[in-house]
């Protein structure tokens, strides 16, 4: 029984050892007089380990605003990413500790919120990532829950911003296509489940605060049926964004 | 051969030197250029540049995971519920959230006493929802667990909106929920949710909305 359970023990060992050794740490000297360490990532959570000038600490991971390190003597806690972003390499180099993701500069979106198309509700969630300063390719997914169907939209387009140094309310416009899928609740079976359709789109978008920004916005689809006339829907929608 | 060299240098020297003089030091370069045995002048070093990678920090702010309870669908009983999840943290503060979930709906007290009647088909009573959440992490703090153990803790709302597909139809919920996050390890959390999907139904006559009360515990990793 001894010897299986030594065995084991030795394959576990190897296994777990290469991926440690592999993996490298980031170490940085604190050049304040002192650094807390938290015993949680978050403001409230008590101070257990103080790290002094020129004391080296091992970064081992982070959590939104806050890193967990290592002290010279074992000690783990969570320091936040300002106290960290003072410390310095080794080499006397600031430490590579990214800033805290900037509205103007943002690349990516991810946001999600609930609208009306068509008098029905809708619930939406999109991904935008910014070409330019003021042009951004956006991708939509949205469910509308009728009375009689239920439509699944996914739509891909451009979005322009007018002034994208507004931060806190700056005009959109944007336009795209897309392609519409009707799963009916009841009878009559919709002519047709499938169709293509394009938009038009005017908007506004604003910073909140930290990382979050509003979105509300209008559109007016085009959707081509097979039948002579095209079907216009308009949709309202107000969404709640997070910015990488 | 080094006289004989030298000579020859010489002779090429004042040959054409008297041209040369005018034309400052473009003279002694020619010079130098021209000797056969000229050594380079910049001494290159023979060490290799070390390439100094800084190593990244890890960031683990995803949280992804499964659960199981009850779900009490009104009017249909209570019965067992498996999803899974998956969340961000924006901040300390705040995270946004994700699941999608099933569960199976009951007899209704009417199909009991009147075994004729049915209100939905079989297929009809699959209870499919998918959420889209944001939360707020409103008591944080610890949990101690004997004398030398302790382990964060979060107790958070959350309020979102979603499809909850029922009797063969899709729903327009509004979900309030109220959960605790337990922080095992570095990416192993613990998580106790109550939530609620409200949506309106006409299933049993009259257009009411309804509350499907969620009893959960789940296991979530971060990375």
């Amino acid at each position: 029984m001894r010897r299986p359970l030594g065995l084991l023990l030795l394959l576990m060992a190897f296994a777990v050892t290469p991926v440690h050794a592999r993996e490298r740490l980031l170490e940085v000297v604190v050049t304040d007089p002192f650094v807390e360490m938290h015993s949680g990532p978050g403001r409230g959570y008590p101070v257990v380990y103080v790290v002094g000038r020129d004391e080296t600490v091992t970064v081992l991971f982070s959590r939104t605003d806050w890193y967990k390190v290592r002290a010279p003597r074992g000690q783990e806690g969570w320091v936040r990413r300002t106290d960290l972003a003072r410390t310095v390499l080794p080499s006397g180099q600031p430490a590579p500790i990214p800033p805290y993701p900037d509205f103007p500069t943002h690349r990516w979106e991810i946001g999600a919120g609930y609208g009306v198309f068509n008098h029905e509700n809708l619930v939406t969630a999109y991904a935008d990532f910014g070409l330019t300063d003021s042009l951004d390719a956006e991708a939509v997914v949205e469910q509308a829950f009728g009375n009689i169907d239920n439509r699944y939209l996914a739509t891909i387009g451009l979005r322009h911003t007018f002034i994208p140094e507004w931060k806190w309310f700056s005009p959109t416009a944007g336009l795209g296509f897309g392609y519409q899928y009707i799963d009916n609740k009841s009878p009559p079976q919709p002519l047709q489940r499938e169709n293509q359709m394009a938009y038009v789109s005017l908007g506004i978008r604003g910073f909140i605060t930290q990382r979050f920004m509003w979105r509300a916005d209008w559109r007016k689809y085009d959707i081509f049926t097979n039948q002579n006339q095209t079907e216009e829907p308009e949709e309202w929608k107000l969404g709640l964004a997070v910015f990488f | 051969m080094e006289t004989r060299l030298g000579s020859v240098l010489l002779a090429a020297l004042l040959l054409s030197g008297c041209g040369w003089f005018h034309r400052g030091d473009k003279s002694s370069n020619q010079v130098v250029v021209e000797d056969p045995q000229g050594e380079p002048s910049i001494v290159e070093p023979q060490v290799n540049r070390r390439e100094v990678k800084v190593p990244k920090v890890k960031s683990k702010d995803f949280e992804l995971g499964a659960y199981f309870g009850a779900l009490s669908i009104q009017d249909f009983g209570t019965n067992p519920l498996y999803g899974v999840r998956a969340a961000y943290h924006v901040s300390e503060d705040m995270f946004v959230e994700g699941f999608v979930a099933r569960s199976k709906g009951g007899q209704t007290s009417l199909e009991d006493v009147f075994p004729d009647i049915s209100v939905t088909s079989n297929a009809g009573r699959e209870f499919t929802y998918y959420d889209l959440d944001l939360g707020y992490n409103v008591l944080p703090g610890e949990i101690f667990l004997g004398r030398g153990r302790a382990f964060n803790s979060q107790l958070y709302v959350t309020v979102g909106m979603g499809d909850v597909k029922f009797a063969e139809q899709d729903h327009f919920a509004l979900n309030l929920g109220v959960g605790e996050r337990l922080v095992i390890t570095d990416w192993l959390a613990v998580h106790l949710d109550v939530r609620d999907h409200i949506f309106e139904t006409d299933l049993t006559g009259r257009a009411k909305n309804v509350d499907n009360i969620e009893a959960t515990l789940g296991l979530t990793t971060f990375f």
